[in-house]
């Protein structure tokens, strides 16, 4: 197969964008990676477009938004299609991108996932994301993403004895990153004291769904983020020499039963284990060589969960290395550097490219200035979750001369 | 016994299916059968509908969470929700209405007509004290 690199990244703040139009919040992303990639009257060499999105339709009562987009950016005839896969259709519009160009269809691909959720109430966001459950086993009852991660946190901790306090230090974490990362909708450094070992802590972390609280879930956003990616082999690649080109060197996408309650075991998550292995093999890597990782902490038990499933971490044993610091930045596997969901926010369309944008940031060496630089980082991991892990995307950047 | 379809009265009643030809059990209908491929209509509409089985009585509580986070339409505090497991090893999500839930405890099934966050009557399943 063709190797294909991002040689353009762009990001919008992640926040309150509720003034704005969905498609111009994505196309300040896409022009923001079209500079990075250096690129301006050359734009008609992008030949295919795809946009993750997931609302669209549903709250902002907007369609056809990838033919919206290519006219708002001038970039027409360009290709272009909606790919949505639920809040893991960012890293879903990665992986076509990258097939568009590995099958030699295309040369040059942007990919754009952005998301307006705070449009409408807070009970109007849960619901559109709670339209992705099962309609009659699940949706029906008023049960939401965060029944889920509820539960689920509450399995775990009974089998690994994790505790209230360590779902507290995820986010202790999380936050510290976020503060430093400008594009982050919470920058916002968190305490341990404040959100758990205060008496007062319950007051501004209150229970959302028993046991995780308010600092346990991530923040309803808004924003996009985008990507310019090219064949290797490609004339084209003379454009891109403003940057160091990003490898992406392995992709695996997953699938698991549409009901939560049909698992075998609730705690195991199948399809980020195989999305995991699919993407390893790809790469010819194994676990142990991923410097630093981007895991969809939607619910900060899922950042520990997915980290076992992936192979970082023994099952039960993830909570050790993040009270040991293993997953802060100067930890031997820094784990959501950009803040993550929790602190950077969640635009759902747009998470899935937002963790792509963090890995090349990294591999560049260009989170140095923001005082988060991960040391040697040679190979970086993004898992951006569907559903409740029903369709679980990895996708895996390195530099080149890794 | 009032017989309560003379007055076009419904029984709430949540179904499971069953497949006739290997009896492996389902919840909800899907179109093929997981065990041995068979294919039936999950609607019962279009062609064959699978054997149903009622979904109720006792079962156990395999986790369970109370809920602030509600979707738009249910004006309620909080709702309490849980996933059970029969004795015939099927599993269910749904409304939980026990005072002190314990994972692992022993629950009651029943099933009651209830609306969605958008006003729709459903039948769905409601797990309470034994
Ligand atoms: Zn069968």
């Amino acid at each position: 197969m063709r190797n294909v690199s991002i040689v353009g990244i762009g990001h919008t703040v992640f926040g309150n964008l509720s003034d704005f139009d969905l498609v111009d919040v994505m196309a300040f992303a896409s022009g923001n990676a079209l500079d990075d990639a250096g690129i301006r009257e050359d734009r008609k060499i992008i030949e295919q477009v795809f946009v993750a999105n997931m609302g669209g339709g549903i709250i902002n009562h907007q369609t056809g938004i990838a033919s919206s987009l290519v006219s708002r950016m001038d970039m027409e005839p360009a290709m272009a299609e909606l790919v949505e896969n639920g809040p893991a259709s960012g890293a879903s519009a990665v992986k076509l991108g990258y097939m568009a160009i590995a099958s030699g269809m295309v040369d040059v691909v942007m990919v754009t996932g952005g998301e307006l959720m705070r449009s409408v109430t807070g009970w109007e966001g849960t619901d559109f994301v709670a339209s992705l459950l099962h309609p009659e086993a699940e949706y029906n009852y008023g049960l939401t993403l965060p029944a889920y991660g509820g539960m689920f946190t509450r399995i775990y901790m009974e089998r690994y004895g994790l505790t209230e306090r360590d779902l507290g230090l995820i986010a202790v974490k999380d936050h510290q990153n976020g503060a430093k990362n400008p594009f982050a909708h919470v920058r916002v450094p968190c305490t341990i004291e404040a959100i758990h070992d205060s008496e007062n802590a319950h007051v501004i972390n209150n229970y959302v769904a028993e046991p995780l609280r308010m600092y346990g879930m991530c923040p309803v956003s808004d924003g996009a983020a985008s990507l310019i990616l090219c064949a290797e082999d490609s004339p084209k690649m003379k454009y891109f020499t403003k940057q160091t080109p990003i490898r992406i060197t392995g992709i695996g996408s997953a699938t698991d039963t549409h009901c939560v309650h049909n698992r075998k075991d609730p705690l195991v998550l199948d399809a980020v284990r195989l999305a995991a292995e699919r993407a390893y093999a790809m790469a010819g890597l194994k676990a142990e060589d991923i410097s630093f990782a981007e895991l969809h902490d939607a619910f900060v038990i899922l950042e520990l969960a997915i980290s076992e499933e992936v192979g970082f971490f023994e099952r039960g044993k993830s909570a050790e290395a993040l009270r040991n610091g293993v997953t802060a930045i100067d930890g031997a596997k820094p784990i959501n550097t950009s803040g993550g969901l929790k602190s950077k926010g969640h635009p759902v369309g747009a998470t899935g490219v937002s963790q792509v944008f963090e890995l090349v940031k990294q591999l560049r060496g260009q989170a140095e200035k923001e005082g988060r630089q991960v040391k040697n980082a040679k190979h970086g991991m993004a898992v951006n979750f569907g559903g409740f892990g029903n369709n679980v995307v990895a996708v895996i950047c390195s530099r080149r001369d890794a | 016994m009032i017989d309560f379809s003379a007055y076009g009265v419904k029984t709430p009643e949540v179904k499971a299916v069953k497949c006739p030809s290997c009896g492996k059990l389902h919840y909800p209908a899907p179109m093929i059968c997981n065990k041995c491929g068979e294919r039936r209509d999950p609607s019962g509409v279009i062609f064959k509908h699978w054997e149903t089985v009622s979904l109720s009585g006792e079962c156990t509580l395999l986790a369970w969470t109370r809920v602030y986070a509600l979707p738009d339409g249910l004006d309620m505090q909080y709702l309490l929700f849980g996933i059970v497991e029969f004795p015939n090893g099927l599993r269910a999500s749904g409304r939980l209405e026990v005072d002190q839930p314990v994972t692992g405890m022993k629950v009651n099934a029943r099933a009651e007509t209830m609306d969605n966050s958008k006003g729709k009557e459903f039948d769905g399943l409601i797990f309470g004290d034994l």
